[in-house]
């Protein structure tokens, strides 16, 4: 049998609760939910942010191109994030400005909250108010946000290698970017 | 010591790495926060009003649902607050405040905090997800979608940094 198994509504939504607790409990436990720490990339002083993220992304795509040419995991039909080039380029710049600005990303805001800061609940207000003003000026946007349609496309087809190529490619980059980041830190610290 | 309160970013990062693993395994898909907000905007204004709500056209992907909050990524978002609070509470970290940059004055924080909010959110919408939903997401399965966000993302984020440097530094 080849995952994802069909499952209930109810299970599925019991199990995205359970993911998200450790989802959440990953997250605070990295002082994510600080936006201090989470703001300290940009100014090169707390490389948590990009840490937690690169780890994890290696880890996640190690595990699921490993299950799938084990012939556990069916990748087809697994969703795969259609790629909207010119809107997610754009989406991804202003993201960027108001992370910086607010200190805060959708999921960190929420661990924020529970970590007993209240302007995380000010950034997650604004994140609903953001979302609201997409829907309402949705009419003049969709031409924008329906362009540059190229699908469930992925590097490894992209460029016609196989994914172990991508992948190993990520470690290293993940691996050499660790490294000067610790030698960073260690830097910084020796100073302060 | 202030520095060993937290875990490892190597050992949460892997932690985290294997519950997006077991999301594609168990439910096929990724992790995601950013939809619950926006699922929240569109009830919320189907409360105060439902005629201008109905109109909306990209709201009808959640109004048009019999029951709106059985939603998948409202109850991930769940989740992540009762996770997040288990590691709070667990290290005795817990504490109600209004956290800002060291030269921010509170009026600033509301207005920062609430417009790069609104930014994030109405980014989001525009790249079909945020930081979990399209970078992490994305970025796991080799997906182009989340390489154009996460470099796009660290990009004008340092661009920013540059111009914003009193706020958080």
């Amino acid at each position: 049998m080849t995952a994802p198994f069909p499952i209930s509504d109810s299970l599925n939504l019991g199990l995205a609760l359970l993911l998200g607790i450790f989802f959440g409990l990953s997250l605070e436990r990295s002082g994510l939910g600080d936006p201090h720490r989470l703001t300290g990339v940009f100014y090169f002083r707390d490389f948590t942010v990009p840490k937690v993220m690169f780890t994890a992304i290696v880890v996640a795509s190690t595990g699921v191109y490993l299950l799938a040419d084990l012939g556990l995991l069916d990748l087809a039909r697994v969703w795969i994030i259609p790629t909207f080039f010119w809107p997610q380029l754009a989406g991804g710049l202003l993201f960027g400005i108001g992370y910086v600005i607010s200190g805060y990303c959708p999921g960190t805001a929420v661990a924020g909250l529970a970590t007993g800061r209240l302007d995380a609940l000010v950034v997650m207000a604004g994140v609903s108010a953001g979302s609201l003003l997409f829907a309402v000026l949705y009419p003049m946007v969709e031409t924008f946000y329906l362009s540059s349609d190229k699908g469930a496309v992925t590097i490894p087809g992209l460029l016609g290698v196989s994914h172990w190529i991508v992948i190993i490619g990520l470690i290293a980059g993940a691996g050499g970017m660790f490294a000067i980041m610790e030698r960073h830190e260690q830097r910084q610290n020796r100073r302060s | 010591m202030k520095k060993d309160r937290y875990w490892s970013p190597y050992i949460t990062g892997t932690i985290l790495g294997l519950t997006l693993l077991a999301s594609f395994y168990v439910a096929g898909r990724g992790l995601g926060a950013s939809g619950a907000f926006s699922l929240a905007a569109g009830l919320g204004l189907n409360a105060v009003a439902p005629g201008y709500a109905g109109g909306l056209t990209y709201f009808s992907r959640y109004l048009d649902h019999p029951q709106p909050l059985l939603d998948r990524g409202f109850f991930l978002l769940v989740g992540v607050f009762l996770g997040a609070l288990t590691g709070a509470l667990g290290s005795r970290s817990f504490k109600f405040m209004l956290d800002k940059g060291a030269s921010m004055t509170v009026r600033t924080r509301l207005f920062t905090g609430f417009f790069g909010g609104m930014l994030i959110g109405f980014a989001a919408r525009l790249a079909r997800g945020c930081t979990s939903g399209v970078a992490l997401t994305g970025g796991a399965q080799l997906a182009l979608a989340g390489w154009v966000f996460v470099i796009a993302m660290f990009a004008s984020g340092f661009l920013f940094a540059a111009l914003f440097r009193r706020y958080w530094s």
